[in-house]
C-alpha cells in the first residue's frame, strides 16, 4: 500500500516537472518567433500527459476491480 | 454474498455510468472552447494583442501548480490519508483563486476592453468562459473539502473526489490550449 501510493507521488511529481519544462519551451519557442505547429504540437503533448495521467482517462474502460 | 460485498460492487458498476457521463460532458464542452478557439484564429489570425507575457507565464504555471496538488489530494484520499488530502485541496483552491485574480484583476485591468473590436471581443470571451469555469472548480473544490472534513469518503468510495479532480484537470487542459493561442501565437501588429 505504502509502495504503491509512493508510486503515485513520484509519478505525480514526475509528470508535472514533464508539463513545467514543456511550458517553459513553449514560452522560449515563441520568444524565437517559434511556429504555430511547433507551439499546438507541444499543447496536444502536454494535453494527453494531464488526459492520461491526472484525469486517468484508462478508468474508463476498467472494470472497477482497483477502486 | 455478503451485503457490503453486494452494495461495493453496484458501486462499482455506478461508478463506470459516472466516468462515462462525466466525460460526455467533457466531450460536449470541448466543442465550446473548440469554437472559441477557432475564432480566435478567425479573428486574430497571425496577430495577437499586447498582453503582459510575464503575467501570462505566471498564471500558467500557478494552474499547472493547482492540477499537481489536485492530483496530490487524490492520491491522498485514495489511501485515506485525510490530512494531506485537505491541505492539498485546499492548496489547490488557492492557486485557483490567484489564477483568476491574475485573470480578472490584472490581465482584465491591462489596456484592452471588450468592446475593443476583435482583440476585445476574443480575449474577453476565452478567458470570461475560461474563468467562469475555474470559478464553478473552486466552488466545486470546496463542496468537497467540506465533504472531506465531515469524513465523507474512503479509500474505496470518493467519487466526489475524482470527479471534482477529473474536472479540475479538464480546466487545465483547456488552458494549455488557450495560453499558447491568446499569449504566443501571432505578432503584435505595430
Amino acid at each position: 500500500m505504502n509502495d504503491k501510493k509512493r508510486a503515485a507521488y513520484r509519478m505525480g511529481v514526475i509528470v508535472f516537472l514533464i508539463l513545467a519544462v514543456l511550458t517553459a519551451v513553449e514560452f522560449y519557442l515563441a520568444s524565437i518567433s517559434g511556429t504555430v505547429a511547433g507551439l499546438f504540437i507541444l499543447a496536444l503533448i502536454k494535453a494527453a500527459l494531464i488526459i492520461r495521467y491526472f484525469m486517468h482517462v484508462n478508468r474508463l474502460w476498467a472494470d472497477g476491480s482497483r477502486e | 454474498m455478503s451485503v457490503a460485498t453486494t452494495a461495493l460492487s453496484q458501486y462499482r458498476a455506478q461508478l463506470r455510468s459516472n466516468r462515462l457521463g462525466l466525460w460526455l460532458f467533457f466531450v460536449s464542452e470541448a466543442f465550446l472552447f473548440a469554437g472559441l478557439l477557432i475564432t480566435r484564429f478567425y479573428l486574430w489570425g497571425g496577430t495577437r494583442p499586447d498582453l503582459d507575457q510575464q503575467l501570462g507565464l505566471i498564471i500558467t504555471s500557478i494552474l499547472l501548480l493547482s492540477s499537481f496538488f489536485m492530483y496530490v489530494a487524490e492520491v491522498a484520499a485514495e489511501h485515506e490519508k485525510r490530512k494531506t488530502f485537505l491541505i492539498s485541496l485546499i492548496m489547490t483552491a488557492i492557486l485557483g483563486t490567484a489564477f483568476l485574480v491574475g485573470v480578472v484583476v490584472f490581465e482584465w485591468g491591462g489596456q484592452i476592453r471588450p468592446w475593443d473590436g476583435a482583440y476585445g471581443a476574443v480575449l474577453y470571451g476565452m478567458t470570461g468562459m475560461h474563468a467562469l469555469h475555474v470559478a464553478t472548480g473552486i466552488v466545486f473544490i470546496l463542496i468537497v473539502w467540506y465533504n472531506g472534513r465531515k469524513g465523507r469518503y474512503t479509500s474505496k468510495r470518493h467519487w466526489g473526489v475524482e470527479a471534482c479532480a477529473i474536472y479540475w484537470h479538464y480546466v487545465d487542459v483547456v488552458w494549455v490550449f488557450f495560453y499558447p493561442a491568446i499569449y504566443l501565437i501571432g505578432t503584435v501588429p505595430p
